[in-house]
């Protein structure tokens, strides 16, 4: 539990020096949020509102494959993979460590790109944004923690940058099946559908549950 | 090859006992699907009955074999089982694409011009299935090392096989939105029409033997070329 703790300090404050990770992210989110501007040039807004859901979503994926993609290339400058495999105790919790740090950055460029996608597209998306809120921590979990292990795999492979989301893209269909139809829901100005709610946590929970026993076998030196 | 040089080959009595199998199955097959009643809706086109939903049990077996391999490798550490884990994903992608090509070519012809796909519950499983075969492969071939490959492997052939179900929930949930009227398969559960439940049948066995078949051939090349290779480091 120390570990996990210490490596979620570590890399929040190594990303608080450097932001290069956040940078990135939210630079390419917003340019993914003006392609689809140029995708739909003449649209009005109530048209926008029922593609909101999707456009967001497909935003925040890219997003994430690349933040993810980056959390373990870091560690490979100075061979700080090999001291993150040395480092004593069960592995699991450096994956938890690694997956909570990448969580809190991705909703923090979720948000945000949020609020340029609402001001870009003249949306109102205050009276959903609890819902949308819930839905996106939800759906992250599921989403960091596979994308946890599978950045770890990934970057021990030639053309790392292309091998993450091939493998990262078809793990994510549940997760990003139901948080489309979550968001769609909250954006519509209702509660985020139970039905929909109940493959996220499962989902969340499965990955997340796999991420800590499976990281064992991702690490070495 | 002479006799004396299979002698103690791993699954060489297994793969005989298969193959003669498929010696006699496959005429029976052929003939049952050429002796089987041209439908009177679909015509001749129907007869991809005898072919495409057998080779699910490829597609989808390949995966479990994967899966497996790949847990007892993580578990126990031997490369045969490693070898069982590629098998079943090369064996499983030739059935997971031969379903996705002989699909269309069904639906076509039997919802007419145009319809060469839609997002039937099982035909984008099928499809997210190759997707899952085709990067495991990919990451077999990009990862530096084979003991790491290996591993790395085991571990997504395990996601995979978790996701199987997941999918099918989440599809099962969006799916019926995109179609209200979820277009079923003719005749594939329910009643077939007369004379063509033997060749159906014996096209499931045939076509689960054939896969049985090629597991066990492509498990055993893979077992032969490490002890060739430990002969060679030897």
């Amino acid at each position: 539990m120390r570990v996990a703790l210490a490596l979620l300090w570590k890399d929040l404050v190594t990303e608080w020096r450097s932001r290069d990770r956040l940078v990135a992210m939210v630079v390419f989110s917003i340019l993914v949020v003006v392609v689809f501007q140029f995708a739909w040039p003449a649209l009005e807004p109530d048209e926008m509102r029922r593609l909101a859901s999707g456009v967001l979503w497909v935003t925040y994926v890219f997003a994430a494959v690349i933040g993810l993609g980056r959390s373990f290339a870091m560690e490979l400058e100075n061979d700080a993979m090999t001291a993150l495999a040395l480092a004593p105790g069960t592995r699991g919790w450096i994956f938890l460590g690694k997956a909570a740090a990448t969580w809190l950055l991705i909703g923090l460029v979720q948000a945000l790109t949020a609020v340029v996608f609402a001001l870009f597209f003249r949306q109102d998306l205050l009276p959903g944004a609890a819902g949308l809120a819930l839905v996106a921590g939800l759906a992250d979990v599921g989403i960091c923690s596979v994308g946890t292990l599978l950045s770890a795999m990934s970057v021990r492979s030639r053309f790392r940058d292309v091998l993450l989301p091939v493998l990262l893209i078809p793990t994510l269909i549940p997760v990003l099946g139901a948080a489309t139809r979550a968001s769609a829901a909250t954006l519509a100005g209702d509660s985020p559908p139970w039905d929909a709610l109940q493959p996220l946590i499962v989902t969340s929970a499965i990955y997340t549950i796999l991420g800590f026993l499976l990281f064992d076998f991702v690490l070495d030196e | 090859m002479d006799r004396s040089e299979n002698a103690g080959v791993p699954l060489e009595r297994t793969l005989r006992a298969l193959g003669v199998l498929m010696g006699v199955l496959l005429p029976v097959y052929a003939w049952t699907v050429v002796q089987a009643p041209i439908d009177s809706v679909q015509g001749v086109m129907q007869k991809i009955l005898y072919v495409h939903p057998p080779l699910a049990y490829g597609a989808y077996l390949g995966f479990v074999a994967t899966a497996i391999g790949g847990a007892l490798f993580l578990w126990r550490g031997e490369e045969r089982h490693d070898q069982l884990a590629v098998a079943g994903a090369e064996v499983g992608t030739i059935f997971c694409t031969l379903m996705l090509v002989t699909g269309p070519i069904w639906a076509r012809g039997a919802w007419g011009p145009g319809n060469w796909w839609v997002w039937d519950a099982r035909l984008t499983l099928t499809l997210l299935l190759w997707f899952v075969y085709l990067a495991y492969l990919l990451l077999r071939s990009f990862t530096e090392g084979d003991e790491r490959a290996a591993r790395f492997a085991s571990v997504y052939g395990i996601l995979g096989v978790v996701l199987i179900p997941l999918n099918y929930w989440i599809i099962d949930l969006v799916g019926s939105a995109m179609h209200p009227s979820n277009i079923e398969f003719q005749g594939r559960d329910r009643s077939l029409g007369e004379g063509m439940g033997l060749p159906f049948a014996v096209g499931n066995l045939t076509l689960f033997f054939a896969f049985a078949y090629l597991l066990v051939l492509r498990w055993q090349v893979g077992l032969r070329r490490s002890r060739l290779e430990a002969q060679a480091d030897a």
